[in-house]
């Protein structure tokens, strides 16, 4: 190999050294500003649950139906009630109700929902058909079987069903994205049946006014 | 068709103790198989190892059968210890056949009666053996026996939160043989309208 060669390939390997320490920094910048839109979403979800909740401290608070499991073997599932400030207007009422659904119990051995997970979205389209958006943790936090995934959406469904009439049947979706089971067994690809009682008119929602 | 869920990769629910349950349903599977084949039953399974079939190629292998009847063996993370529970899909509108073609979302759609009726029956076995457990098959969105084209249930143990592993694998022979039993009792209801008196599932 003569010096011109050596000459080349020295002059490369800087140039090479010199754009991987230039590029390094951006890339490393990258990655954690993609890490900390992830963690925004989150976090967004998060407070909206407490702007949802605060919007509604001038409604009237009224007695929700949340379903939460009857006991730590999970033999079943059963209607609490608890008072609530719900919105009338059914995907704020859905935020609140889910929001409050994923808070959980104060019993934690009474949960159906991941303690980490987090409602990133909700609407819902004019068949009635509403469409949930949770955070990762629904998926990777909970606990694995068909018993346990089938009383989550059990859960999410049956409170649904019990305060918010204009649902009809739900989908739900794993951050944005369409996925084919929950965690290993519960089918996702569908809709959930949620209600097929007649939709009241607009000024009665679901839900009876708390005595004070 | 015994159809041994997880595998490869996914090894299914976890226990603290260490109990997965991909390598459960494996031994739970060859004990059941060892019970039909020896009552004259051809039985073919959906994974033999450790390896992870896709929903979609495990209903295939199943779909591909004449007369056949699909176990999906699971182990759940919750539940009260010591109990099993028998799934079948929950309810789905029957399908538009196109020329005779069945839709393959739907393809338990026109099976669930079967299906509900092999559930109660294994489930009646297994409540027999396992006290805590539910009277009734339980109907359930499971994804493996939406695709599947046959009488179809899922048996889920509890659970792998189970301290000791011995436990489980007590609870395995039990089991197997209240799924033989159930699928015994079944067997001459199994009739398709294809084939008016056979016993699907048997040897010829």
């Amino acid at each position: 190999m003569n010096s011109q060669w050596r000459l080349g390939i020295a002059i490369g390997l800087v140039v090479a050294v010199l754009a991987a320490a230039i590029y390094f920094p951006i890339l490393k910048r990258r990655v954690k500003k993609q890490a900390q839109v992830q963690q925004k979403s989150e976090e967004q979800a998060r407070l909206e649950l407490v702007q949802s909740l605060n919007a509604a401290t001038n409604e009237p608070k009224v007695k929700a139906q949340l379903f939460w499991a009857a006991d730590a073997e999970y033999s079943d599932l059963v209607a609490n009630t608890v008072e609530l400030p719900l919105s009338n207007d059914p995907v704020l009422r859905s935020k609140q109700v889910l929001n409050t659904l994923l808070a959980g119990p104060v019993d934690s051995e009474l949960r159906t929902l991941p303690p980490d997970a987090a409602l990133l979205a909700f609407y819902i389209l004019p068949d009635g058909t509403a469409v949930a958006d949770f955070s990762d943790a629904m998926a990777n936090s909970i606990p694995s079987g068909v018993q346990s995934e089938q009383f989550a959406v059990d859960s999410i469904t049956r409170t649904l069903e019990a305060n918010v009439p204009q649902v009809r049947r739900l989908r739900i979706l794993i951050h944005g994205q369409a996925v084919e089971t929950l965690a290993g067994h519960l089918d996702l690809t569908g809709t959930f049946p949620v209600s097929t009682k007649p939709v009241p008119p607009a000024s009665a929602p679901a839900g009876v006014p708390a005595t004070k | 068709m015994l159809d041994p869920a997880h595998g490869g990769t996914d090894p299914g629910a976890r226990g603290s103790a260490g109990i997965r349950e991909a390598d459960i349903v494996l031994e739970l599977t060859a004990q059941v198989r060892h019970g039909l084949e020896s009552q004259g039953f051809q039985v073919l399974q959906t994974r033999s190892g450790n390896e992870n079939p896709s929903f979609d190629d495990r209903s295939a292998l199943a779909n591909a059968q004449t007369g056949a009847i699909f176990v999906s063996l699971h182990v759940s993370s919750t539940g009260l210890s010591g109990t099993v529970r028998v799934y079948t899909m929950a309810d789905m509108p029957l399908p538009s056949t196109t020329g005779g073609l069945i839709p393959w979302d739907q393809a338990q759609a026109s099976y669930l009666p079967l299906s509900r009726k092999l559930g109660d029956t294994v489930q009646g076995e297994l409540t027999q053996r396992f006290k805590g457990s539910p009277m009734n098959v339980q109907s359930a969105y499971v994804r493996q026996l939406r695709t599947t084209a046959a009488p179809a249930i899922a048996v889920e143990l509890s659970s792998v939160a189970m301290e000791d592993k011995a436990d489980l694998d007590r609870m395995l022979p039990g089991v197997a043989d209240a799924i033989v039993r159930g699928i015994v009792t079944f067997r001459p209801s199994y009739v398709t309208p294809g084939m008016p008196g056979n016993a699907p599932g048997a040897k010829p």
